[in-house]
């Protein structure tokens, strides 16, 4: 779905912000890009759908070279949620906002409107449809933005952020969202400083430092080796370090989170009272 | 990314001066470009500007400016040429109708306002790149008694520049990911897509202004008389220079009362 072969990316100013990446992402994915700022995770998103293009090397998304592929038309295929949704609210109803991608991409009035009533509901906002955005809660204008990409259907979903200044419940609500469309088939790439939420969500880590990659498999993986994570300031979730103090061959084992832990010593616990008895 | 006209941090004598003087040598510059009507005066009057420029060190960072100014001017005079009928027929763009004219005295007067105009402005892009804003502002409020919320006001509205450019790069970037191209044929829908760009700026900028308005409440601005931690003061190159400058003026009164 995704390809990136040698990437390479400079600013104008001529400093290099990604520095030959060979990156392949498939169908279905769930992509957690990781690393400090400025480690070049923002830089990475924008080639996805070719808000930037790459100084060299090449991008492909689902076929077509970014390079030579409009953003506009691109955004048929990836969906970018930004880290602000004021950059993008601009129509005087949540409806009319929602609507405004899918009329870009040329659609006839009846599926524009079908699409605008899926989208909304897919993100809780069917009951302020008709209100003016600007005067929406903050965590309600993600939503806002959210719902403007997916009506436009896009495979692939570019999440810069996605629960920033959201309280934990609409953090875990956005989330859920997300899962859900991953569930459905959108291949999911999502950037987040919050372990937890990668923990709980992400199947695959990307972890980037000075715009290289550090490190690039399995969520599980790349938790148990602490050693890389530290490198770039970045500390695994609470559990993982708790697993970690005991050690590989402790019940414990390789858990990710507290409902694992808890089976584990649950499973643990029955074992040693079989034994006793 | 250095814009026109923008403040370069260099060590040079210019930079030295105290602001105000080059206050003064910039309106000076513009008073005695009044004063000459002549093409020879005007050229003189503009080496000496560049001649600044050079001890400040500035030249290269200035010379975009000069272009600009020296396009302009070449456009203002194949504008104006057209205007004045008077005076001796030099060339007609269409022979036999009339139309297009170009005479002497057209073409004469067009020149020397053009110049006047080059030479007018050129000084301001060598004060701004030796001299940085802030102090500028420092200086009207202690010297000139401006009061310190215009000043305060206009140094805000310059600052807000670059971050509002920042800005409106991240709505098109947020926009064209929804499919917003931009275009539009005639004229009217230019300025229809231009909504999708002008909208969320407008909102960013008003929620910018009013967070900003309250955190500075916070921090105790406009409570009481205000006092300056540094205080600019005049030095003896500033005399030096300044009497250059009177001396150039004196010159040029003489000069044109004179009639030589």
């Amino acid at each position: 779905m995704i390809e990136m072969q040698n990437l390479w990316y400079a600013y104008p100013s001529g400093q290099t912000v990604l520095a030959g990446l060979n990156i392949s992402i498939k169908r279905g994915e769930f992509v957690a890009l990781i690393g400090q700022n400025g480690a070049g995770k923002t830089t990475f998103l924008k080639q996805l759908n070719g808000l930037l293009k790459p100084t060299s090397g090449v991008v492909k998304i689902a076929g077509m070279d970014t390079s030579r592929v409009k953003t506009a038309k691109l955004a048929q295929k990836v969906g970018f949620l930004f880290q602000n949704p004021d950059h993008q609210i601009f129509l005087p109803s949540v409806r009319q906002e929602i609507a405004f991608g899918p009329k870009n991409l040329g659609l006839p009035d009846e599926e524009v409107e079908a699409r605008i009533l899926q989208a909304a509901e897919a993100v809780g906002l069917t009951a302020v449809l008709d209100e003016n955005p600007v005067f929406l809660s903050k965590g309600q204008r993600q939503r806002v933005a959210f719902a403007s990409l997916l009506s436009m259907r896009p495979e692939i979903l570019v999440l810069d952020e996605p629960t920033t200044g959201q309280d934990y419940r609409e953090s875990i609500e956005i989330m859920e969202m997300v899962r859900e469309l991953n569930e459905a088939g959108h291949t999911i790439i999502f950037v987040t400083h919050d372990m937890e939420l990668v923990a709980r969500y992400a199947r695959r880590i990307i972890l980037l430092r000075q715009g290289r990659v550090v490190v690039d498999g399995p969520v599980r993986e790349v938790f148990y080796r602490p050693e890389l994570l530290t490198a770039t300031g970045l500390l695994p979730p609470q559990i993982v370090r708790l697993a970690l103090m005991f050690g590989e061959n402790s019940p414990l084992g390789r858990v990710l989170s507290v409902e694992e832990a808890y089976e584990a010593i649950v499973g643990w616990g029955g074992v040693a009272h079989d034994r006793c008895g | 990314m250095t814009g026109v006209a923008e403040y370069v941090h260099r060590e040079s004598p210019i930079h030295a001066l105290h602001p105000i003087t080059k206050l003064i040598w910039s309106l000076s510059v513009v008073t005695m470009s009044f004063m000459f009507t002549d093409l020879m005066g005007q050229a003189l009057l503009f080496l000496s500007v560049l001649l600044v420029a050079g001890l400040g060190r500035v030249l290269r960072e200035t010379l975009p400016a000069f272009k600009a100014l020296f396009l302009m001017a070449g456009l203002f005079t194949v504008f104006r040429v057209f205007f004045i009928q008077e005076g001796q027929t030099l060339l007609t763009l269409l022979p036999g109708t009339g139309l297009g004219r170009i005479t002497d005295v057209g073409l004469r007067s067009s020149i020397e306002l053009s110049c006047r105009m080059v030479v007018m402005a050129a000084s301001f892009p060598v004060l701004l790149a030796t001299t940085a804003v802030k102090d500028l502002v420092v200086t009207l409020v202690e010297k000139l008694r401006v009061p310190y919320i215009y000043a305060f006001m206009f140094v805000t509205s310059l600052r807000f520049i670059p971050t509002f450019l920042r800005e409106m790069d991240q709505i098109a970037m947020a926009q064209r990911s929804r499919g917003y191209t931009g275009e539009g044929r005639n004229p009217f829908r230019k300025v229809v897509a231009l909504a999708p760009l002008a909208v969320p700026l407008l909102i960013s900028s008003v929620r910018k202004a009013q967070r900003m308005a309250i955190s500075m409440e916070t921090r105790g601005f406009a409570s009481g008389t205000r006092s300056q931690l540094h205080r600019t003061r005049f030095a003896g190159r500033d005399s030096s220079f300044l009497l250059i400058v009177g001396v150039m003026f004196v010159a040029v009164i003489f000069i044109k009362t004179k009639g030589i």
